[in-house]
């Protein structure tokens, strides 16, 4: 099996993202996340997603020590607070989730909201709203460099003009924002976006059975999740 | 195939951008719109493709016919089912982050049958010879590479009309060459194509006419013969490049040289784990303009982004003077314009750009006026740097360079997508400051640039 066949189809996407934000969310046990977070190592590994895989493990792991030492041996953090350490590990379920709904091919997830008379509207926006993040991030990093190259992450001049360097970061991605924004719609608009009735996908397939035993396993893991840890 | 009668189009609360246009193009015709920059080429492609004033709102007078019908009755899909829009920089008009989903997209949103969009998406593929980037990421691909994906992802859905707005503003001469046979196979199957383009000459085995727009107008048409035959101070005064192939001059080769203001030796870079460049060797001394040149994705800018210390270099020296320096120490010596000046400026106007940092004083205010009128950026002083088209925008960039003070300045590409003009005042600002003592590295594949202000040439990764 390929790795493009090895990824769950988009309906179980969708269905790992809703359960995953309301066991997070609905938790009366915030600590028992890492339960949902080793279901989500699992739906990756079924995916062979496994550089993703070993990213997120990497970060949940660093992340889990920072909490233990914090809890058992009183670490203090010197950048981040406490907070912060605690957000993220929480977090870090819904980014796994994310992360698994946003790489699914974009062909794909339109395909599907087409079939369920999802309006044209709300389609080429969430086509919008996928696209956008990693062409920001892409953004993110040419402004960086560009700060570096003017001078204005140097420790004196941040310290110094802490507001101005929140406004030199603030306002440029703002007004990327909208740029990005607008020539991706345009781009959407001259390749028939619009175009009424049905839409089909490139990736489009009917669902597998392990499609089916995927999201049936997930989305009874996390009602386990809740009824054994109690709800909120 | 393609019909303006008399269109007349005013973005809303801006000033009429096209008047009294009037052009009729056939099917398997070549028409190539040319001028200075900000004279409506672009907006006149958008008339044709619909996205004005159907996207870009705006006064829309006279009437756009495509194969007889009139574009005002046909909805946005019908026209891009019909019209295929390459627009300049192609990782902006991406939607997937691969080449399969990114071909089949436009038949995905035509509705074409999961089978039709299979047999469209591979067979195109195949035809544009993308086979072998199918497991790449696009944001990895080279920028010949992203903008042949652009074009097989309008040409699989089948349009007969193709409208390109300045394809080759990113490409260099080899990528240029190889546009120019796929829109020649274009051609020859029959569809009409409408270029706005600044580089002429890899179209002059292509095009049928060039068309020169002015203020708005088509004031005049060329055959490719009578383009050819213009004198250079013609072409010059009308704002053009050259329309036949100009050869890269022959300049000196930019060697190691010892004590030089910056000199590589034996350097190399690899990027997780893929070698970017390895062993290269150059010097520039100040008074010298460098051209960096080499193919796409040879890693000129890797190069520029070491000397200037946002990168590091994994292997060789990296010499200031003769003095070795730290990557962050670097910056203070080294100004980088980069090619992409989206995130570049900071400020909410051109004037305090140029000031940013500099100490307020009489004299840097004065240098800063002088800079601004000599690349005509003065009477754009206060607006934001965003409201600016790409051509000032590569201006203030160059300005910003100018005045930070630092003694080596690198420029990526600061000609590109520029008319004959921009081109004229950006070589002779180069060369001026090279006059003033500055050490100036210019990484381009503009032979011209290189004809009017560089001294010296590098070209890493061979020719």
């Amino acid at each position: 099996m390929g790795k493009q066949d090895a990824g769950f189809a988009a309906p179980v996407r969708l269905c790992v993202f809703a359960a995953t934000l309301l066991g997070v969310f609905l938790t009366g046990g915030t600590e028992r996340t890492w339960i949902i977070a080793a279901m989500l190592f699992l739906i990756l590994m079924a995916q062979k997603a496994w550089k993703q895989c070993a990213g997120f493990a990497v970060f949940y792991g660093i992340l889990s020590l920072l909490l233990y030492l914090i809890r058992f041996h009183g670490l203090r953090m010197a950048v981040f607070s406490e907070f912060h350490v605690f957000l993220f590990w929480w977090m870090t379920p819904v980014f796994m989730a994310a992360w698994n709904l946003v790489s699914t091919p974009p062909g794909e997830l339109s395909a599907f909201f087409a079939r369920v008379h999802a309006p044209t509207g709300a389609i080429l926006g969430m086509l919008v709203i996928f696209r956008f993040f990693p062409t920001m991030r892409a953004e993110l990093r040419g402004l960086r460099e560009s700060m570096h190259n003017r001078g204005l992450t140097g420790p004196a001049q941040v310290l110094r003009h802490p507001g101005n360097t929140f406004e030199y970061i603030l306002v440029p991605m703002l007004l990327r924002c909208l740029q990005i924004s607008d020539q991706l719609a345009v781009s959407a608009a001259a390749r028939g976006i619009d175009t009424p009735g049905p839409r089909h996908s490139y990736y489009e397939r009917k669902l597998r059975a392990r499609d089916i035993l995927a999201a049936a396993l997930y989305a009874g893991g996390i009602l386990a999740f809740l009824l054994t840890g109690g709800i909120k | 195939m393609i019909e303006l009668e008399n269109v007349s189009f005013a973005y809303v609360g801006e000033k009429p951008c096209v008047r009294g246009v009037n052009l009729k193009a056939a099917e398997g015709e070549c028409v190539v719109l040319i001028g200075r920059s900000g004279n409506g080429k672009t907006t006149l492609t958008r008339l044709i493709n619909g996205l004005a004033p159907y996207y870009y709102e705006g006064t829309l007078g006279g009437t756009v016919r495509l194969g007889g019908t009139d574009l005002a009755v046909m909805p946005q899909w019908e026209r891009a089912k019909r019209v295929g829009c390459v627009f300049q920089d192609p990782k902006s008009q991406f939607f997937s982050g691969e080449l399969t989903g990114e071909v089949a997209f436009a038949c995905e949103n035509l509705g074409f049958s999961v089978r039709e969009i299979r047999t469209r998406t591979d067979g195109m593929i195949r035809a544009m010879g993308l086979g072998g980037l199918r497991g790449t990421p696009l944001d990895r691909l080279s920028s010949g590479e992203k903008q042949k994906v652009a074009i097989a992802s309008v040409r699989a859905a089948g349009p007969r009309i193709f409208t390109f707005d300045e394809p080759t503003a990113n490409l260099d001469e080899e990528s240029a060459d190889q546009l120019s046979e796929t829109l020649g196979a274009l051609k020859r199957k029959g569809h009409t194509l409408v270029v706005a383009e600044h580089r002429l000459s890899w179209l002059m085995e292509i095009a049928d006419r060039f068309l020169y727009v002015d203020d708005g107008r088509i004031v005049r048409e060329f055959s490719p013969r009578e383009l050819r035959a213009l004198s250079a101070g013609e072409a010059a005064q009308l704002g053009l490049r050259r329309p036949h192939e100009t050869k890269p001059p022959l300049l000196p080769g930019a060697d190691y040289r010892h004590g030089a203001a910056v000199a590589v030796r034996q350097a190399c870079c690899a990027l997780k784990g893929k070698t970017i460049f390895r062993d290269v060797e150059f010097s520039a001394f100040p008074g010298e303009v460098v051209a960096v040149t080499g193919r796409n994705g040879k890693g000129k800018t890797t190069l520029a982004k070491i000397l200037c210390g946002l990168r590091r270099e994994s292997g060789g020296s990296v010499l200031f003077s003769g003095e070795k320096i730290p990557p962050r120490k670097r910056r203070e010596r080294v100004f980088y314009s980069a090619n992409d000046t989206n995130t570049q400026f900071f400020t909410p106007s051109v004037e305090e750009e140029v000031l940013l940092l500099l100490p307020r004083r009489e004299e840097n205010l004065e240098r800063a006026r002088e800079t601004l009128r000599q690349l005509g950026l003065f009477e754009h002083r206060t607006r934001h740097p965003a409201t600016l088209s790409g051509g000032q925008k590569q201006r203030l960039s160059l300005a910003c360079a100018v005045l930070s003070g630092r003694e080596i300045l690198i420029f990526d590409e600061p000609t590109s997508g520029l008319d004959g003009g921009n081109m004229k005042i950006i070589s002779g600002v180069l060369g001026q400051q090279a006059g003033d003592g500055k050490t100036v590295l210019v990484i381009t594949h503009d032979p011209e640039l290189m004809e009017a202000c560089c001294t010296h040439r590098f070209s890493i990764g061979g020719e």
